[in-house]
């Protein structure tokens, strides 16, 4: 393999993880946004719909079903959390919603546990995403590449909800004053329950879509959780393109460093979140405090 | 302070009093208690909600097996961890606070579980996840064995975990400590008056990160065994419920927290598997319904009482 | 050599000069007071001398010396201190902590970090000083926050002045306080000042406090400065009139 195919093949590798990783920490970034909340839960979601995902696969026999459902395991979770205990915290400061969704994470993670078991799980893919493509001569996971197109579309539709449609006006405005849009008449929490949803529905399809290539397993969300943070960090706290671009950057250390440096592509991530913050503490793209 | 002496006293009967398995979950009970109130530092007194305190917990117990591993008495490797925690604590310490409230809480997050990731990859240097063994309490200086002992090490915990809080207690009276806790109630006042903000949480931090170091060396030595599982992210939870539950910024509080977590804890392993759900729930309940903790509801339940006493008085004073 | 000195302060917002090169001094134990009808960018210089606002041109000297690029605590440690308009203080901490701290950090010790009940003791007996000057006494173990409006000014006054600076700068010190504790702040004021000369700058937008306390007046409008002197002066000054009235008296 030559230098320019192995690039190649590590680009590749690259975007699709990307892609992955901006659908989890989308999500995150959507709740942060609108709602000031950083979902501790998060990593925690992700796991949840990964295995009921893996589950309805199974039940039904059928990978989209295992896809749909979850994300909307993961939504429902999330919307039954926020409307019957967030709402009515929300004169309470951030750090409390940072320790009850730290405490939500462990239990969700244990009920999961306890409901699944301990074994980690996997996954069957469909004909029509097992295969690999060729590039440049070398195979190429079609799964890898199904996920990068799927993640620009899931992330693509979402763009267009936000900054073109009226949810999207609603959801806006309501980020930067909560009381006035209230006060114009608009159902504030039945949206943030609605956003807090979405947003932990992509976290789920996110663990789902994970699992061909991580396998489901109970640690999924913990490593997941960290990950977006760092994304986060980099990127800077609620900018979608602060996620998106950190996300990029995360992958690319973490798959060309997994390569060069395989025990330490972990360092190496850390090492860039170190470096942007010193450069930018609110990271690259974030809010000027 | 002044109940200190005879509370102490109490417990230094302990070994005579009760069977040998309630001594060592006593120990276990005053290092956890040392560990939560090095936490109190940060987050009662100066408002920092650090998710990565289990990193210079692991790091002083991983320094200080190595040190009994190369043959070091034991209160010198002791102290040989706490500096190693400790000068671990101010580059963290540094770079971390240079975010405030949720995004410092991940930073901190972040960094432990880096140290976390080291340890279980080091595996030559660290033994991964197989963790340490094979050392014990080396006697000295000058052959003293008197901690040797399981009542021994109990008595050496007691009087190092009381001389932790007198200093944690010294400290946080201190013009430094109030200091502290001036940027924690108005960063903008505390500057208007000539106070760094940021210098005085590095302080903070480090200071709980080498309080955090000795509880840390102190279950090396108690356990004779360490294993990345201390540094995992999740311990980060069991120190925080303690704090919370036992009262933020009271440095007693966060150690009955503690005591009470370690008691629940045992209790519950018995006989269920799902302690960590028992923890989440606990967790969710106490910051929702008690956040000030029991140490708060006990100091308004005083404050209210005293209220009462006064006012048949007429007193014209407020509450003092 | 006066004590502060500000050149030719300008602050522009894109097309919008908020303040045009306006330039003021105040002299060691001179109070002088910044007024201006609204809109004339009082707040604004101010904000621009105490450092919470970048200036688009312009110097400002303490001391001697250029304080560029100062933050809020060099700012102090060099002597000069400030309040604010809107009332920034240790809510939840005692009224006697309140100014205790501020005689802690101006004391060498400010920051040892082992407790000591004679440092405790004394700089809780100066903190008491003050606060029996400015009539706080009987509140010193109330919480700060559960004062009332005007007692947190006094308070906030008080904790400025314990730094013992060479300059204070107050913003609006009387700012929502009834007529009768506006008097009582401008009789206090005049009774510290007597005692120990500071030099203080203050905006104010009640013309009974400023020709109550000022030695000297600095009348801004538009952002420009137009009237600089003693009260009596400032008084007559037709322009003076015209900013505030829009017609010139007699």
């Amino acid at each position: 393999m030559s230098v320019l195919q192995l690039w190649l093949n590590l680009g590749l590798n690259t975007l699709s993880l990307a892609s992955l990783l901006a659908m989890l920490t989308v999500g995150l970034t959507l709740i942060f946004g609108i709602m000031r909340i950083m979902n501790f839960a998060h990593g925690a979601m992700y796991m949840f719909g990964a295995y009921v995902g893996i589950s309805a696969a199974q039940w039904a026999g059928n990978f989209w079903a295992g896809l749909l459902l979850a994300a909307l395991s993961a939504a429902a979770v999330g919307a039954i959390f926020e409307s019957g205990l967030l709402r009515h915290l929300y004169k309470r400061d951030a750090s409390s919603f940072l320790l009850i969704t730290f405490g939500l994470s462990l239990v969700l993670t244990e009920s999961t546990r306890l409901g699944w078991g301990s074994n980690s799980r996997d996954v069957q893919l469909p004909e029509a995403l097992a295969g690999v493509v060729f590039v440049m001569d070398e195979p190429f996971p079609l799964y890898r590449v199904f996920l990068i197109v799927f993640g620009l579309t899931a992330l693509g539709i979402l763009a267009i909800v936000i900054l073109r449609s009226r949810l999207g006006l609603l959801i806006r405005s309501i980020s930067q004053n909560a009381e006035m849009t209230q006060a114009l008449g608009v159902n504030v929490g039945t949206i943030r329950t609605l956003t807090f949803a979405v947003g932990c529905g992509f976290a789920g399809l996110g663990g789902f879509l994970a699992v061909p290539l991580i396998t489901g397993y109970i640690g999924m969300g913990s490593a997941a959780i960290i990950e977006s943070f760092v994304i986060v960090m980099i990127g800077g706290m609620g900018s979608f393109l602060g996620s998106a671009v950190g996300s990029l950057l995360v992958a690319t250390t973490q798959s060309f460093g997994n390569f060069y440096f395989p025990d330490l592509s972990l360092v190496v991530t850390y090492l860039l979140m170190i470096g942007v913050l010193l450069y930018r503490p609110g990271g690259l793209f974030g809010e000027e405090e | 302070m002044k109940y200190a002496v005879p509370v102490v006293a109490m417990l230094a009967a302990a070994p005579f009093a009760l069977q040998s398995y309630q001594v060592t979950l006593l120990t276990e009970i005053l290092i956890f208690a040392l560990f939560a109130m090095s936490l109190d530092v940060q987050m009662g007194y100066a408002r920092m909600f650090s998710f990565g305190h289990v990193l210079p917990y692991g790091v002083g117990a991983y320094a200080c097996a190595f040190a009994l591993q190369a043959g070091w008495p034991l209160p010198f490797a002791i102290a040989g961890a706490v500096l190693v925690a400790t000068l671990l604590s101010i580059p963290i310490g540094w770079l971390s606070t240079r975010a405030s409230g949720v995004a410092f809480a991940m930073l901190t997050l972040a960094f432990a579980q880096l140290g976390y990731a080291i340890v279980f990859k080091w595996n030559t240097f660290t033994g991964g996840s197989d963790g340490l063994t094979g050392f014990a309490r080396n006697a000295g200086p000058f052959g003293f064995e008197g901690f040797v002992s399981r009542d021994g090490y109990f008595w050496l915990v007691l009087i190092v975990v009381f001389a932790m809080y007198w200093l944690a207690r010294g400290f946080m009276n201190s013009a430094m400590g109030r200091a502290i806790v001036g940027v924690r109630e108005n960063e903008r006042r505390a500057s208007a008056i000539g106070y760094v903000p940021r210098s005085l949480r590095v302080v903070a931090f480090v200071v709980s990160g080498a309080l955090a170091g000795v509880a840390g060396s102190l279950h090396a030595g108690f356990l004779l065994f360490v294993s990345p599982e201390i540094l995992h992210w999740t311990q980060s939870g069991h120190v925080i419920i303690a704090v919370i539950l036992g009262g933020t910024g009271t440095l007693i509080g966060p150690m009955i927290g503690a005591a009470l977590i370690v008691l629940a804890h045992h209790q519950l392993s018995a006989v269920t598997d799902s302690w960590p759900l028992v923890m989440g729930l606990l967790f969710i309940i106490v910051v929702i319904a008690a956040p000030k903790g029991l140490w708060g509801i006990k100091a308004s339940l005083a404050a209210r009482i005293s209220l009462r006493r006064a006012r048949p008085a007429g007193e014209k004073h407020a509450a003092s | 050599m006066p004590l502060l000195e500000c050149s030719g302060l300008t602050k522009r917002w894109g097309a919008v000069t908020t303040v045009d090169d306006v330039s003021l001094t105040v002299d060691a134990g001179e109070v002088v007071a910044l007024i201006g009808p609204n809109g004339a960018g009082k707040s604004t210089v101010f904000n621009l001398i105490a450092g919470a606002i970048k200036k688009t041109a312009g110097a400002v000297r303490f001391a001697g010396e250029s304080v560029e690029h100062l933050s809020a605590y060099d700012l102090a440690q060099k002597g000069l201190s400030r309040t604010y308009q809107i009332t920034c203080l240790f809510p939840q901490l005692t009224v006697l902590e309140n100014v205790r701290l501020a005689v802690q950090a101006r004391s060498p010790g400010r920051l040892r970090p082992m407790a000591s009940k004679a440092f405790v003791d004394k700089t809780q007996a100066a903190a008491m000083e003050w606060l029996a000057r400015v009539r706080l006494a009987d509140c010193a173990n109330r919480t700060a926050g559960q004062l009332s409006h005007g007692d947190q000014r006094l308070l906030e006054i008080a904790t400025a002045l314990a730094l013992q600076p060479k300059l204070v700068l107050l913003d609006e010190p009387t700012q929502g306080m009834s007529v009768e504790e506006t008097r009582a702040t401008v009789r206090l004021l005049k009774s510290l000042l007597e005692d120990a000369p500071i030099a203080v700058l203050l905006v104010e937008h009640d013309l009974e406090v400023v020709f109550g306390v000022a030695d000297r007046i600095v009348v801004l409008d538009q952002g420009r400065k137009i009237a600089d002197g003693n009260p009596e002066a400032v008084r007559n000054d037709p322009a003076v009139q015209r900013a505030y009235l829009g017609v010139a008296h007699a």
